[in-house]
């Protein structure tokens, strides 16, 4: 069973999601740690990533429905924590796209193509959008799904995690 | 025709509150409007923008009306996500 989480840090619906990241942009513009756009990017990127997570699992979730959001500043890096126990990547894009032969081959379906996890819905631009801001505004991005992670700043790179999770996680690191 | 998009809020992120912002509009503001009025869609206000939130608004309303503007673009948010629907979801603005 998966451990339980601090509440503060559970969003079970997107709901709960939704206000707690309105709060963290309030707090992050109060803090003026990291200037009003980043504090804008980064939520916009954290948004995008938390609603994947409901978007893509919503009636389907294995176990525990909902993610973990968390984040704080750490000496000179603000860091924001995403997590679901959803299908992840690889089993949401085999549903529209059989072929995908692992988890590496799914992150790089996911961040790089052109490709809708909801099809026949068109969808399919956010987690592109994450990748190009990441770089745009030098922030660093850890994207972990099955037993493959992709790493990305300037450069971006697939490679496998040594474990497998379930689920999605997603860590974003800003330097101040 | 102007669209006010900081009075569905300020951090516009998720798919479904976007489809829910696009339902409104569609019948409280453009209802019986011609496809060739010009449109005007006004970002100002809105500190957090998403592609998901903006492609069931912007880029509907984009295919629905030939002759939409676009207001107050500024923020690094916004601009990015048309940058974003520009190149993945074929808006044409």
């Amino acid at each position: 069973m998966p451990a339980e989480l601090p509440s503060q840090y559970y969003c079970a619906t997107r709901d709960i999601f939704q206000a707690r990241l309105d709060n963290m942009v309030n707090d992050l513009l109060v803090s003026k740690k990291i200037g009003d756009g980043n504090a804008y990017m980064i939520s916009a990127i954290a948004g995008e990533i938390g609603n994947n997570s409901f978007d893509h699992n919503i009636g389907s979730w294995p176990d525990v429905a909902g993610i973990f959001f968390g984040y704080q500043f750490a000496g000179d890096i603000l860091s924001v924590v995403l997590a679901d126990r959803g299908l992840g990547i690889r089993a949401t894009l085999s549903r529209i796209k059989p072929g995908i032969v692992d988890d590496q081959e799914a992150l790089k379906v996911a961040f790089f193509e052109r490709i809708s996890g909801r099809a026949p819905e068109s969808r399919g631009n956010g987690l592109k959008f994450v990748r190009e801001n990441i770089k745009e505004r030098n922030m660093h991005l850890k994207f972990v799904s099955g037993d493959a992670q992709i790493l990305a700043n300037q450069e971006t790179e697939i490679k496998p995690f040594g474990q497998k999770i379930h689920g999605c996680l997603a860590i974003i690191d800003l330097k101040i | 025709m102007k669209i006010e998009l900081k009075k569905f809020g300020e951090i516009l992120v998720s798919r479904p509150a976007g489809r829910e912002a696009y339902l409104a509009i569609e019948a409280y503001l453009t209802k019986g409007i011609d496809a060739d009025e010009k449109i005007e869609i006004d970002f100002e206000g809105v500190k957090v923008l998403t592609p998901s939130w903006a492609d069931e608004v912007v880029t509907k309303l984009s295919a629905k009306f030939n002759n939409i503007v676009l207001l107050n673009t500024q923020n690094s948010t916004v601009q990015a996500t048309l940058k974003t629907l520009a190149e993945y979801s074929g808006l044409k603005i």
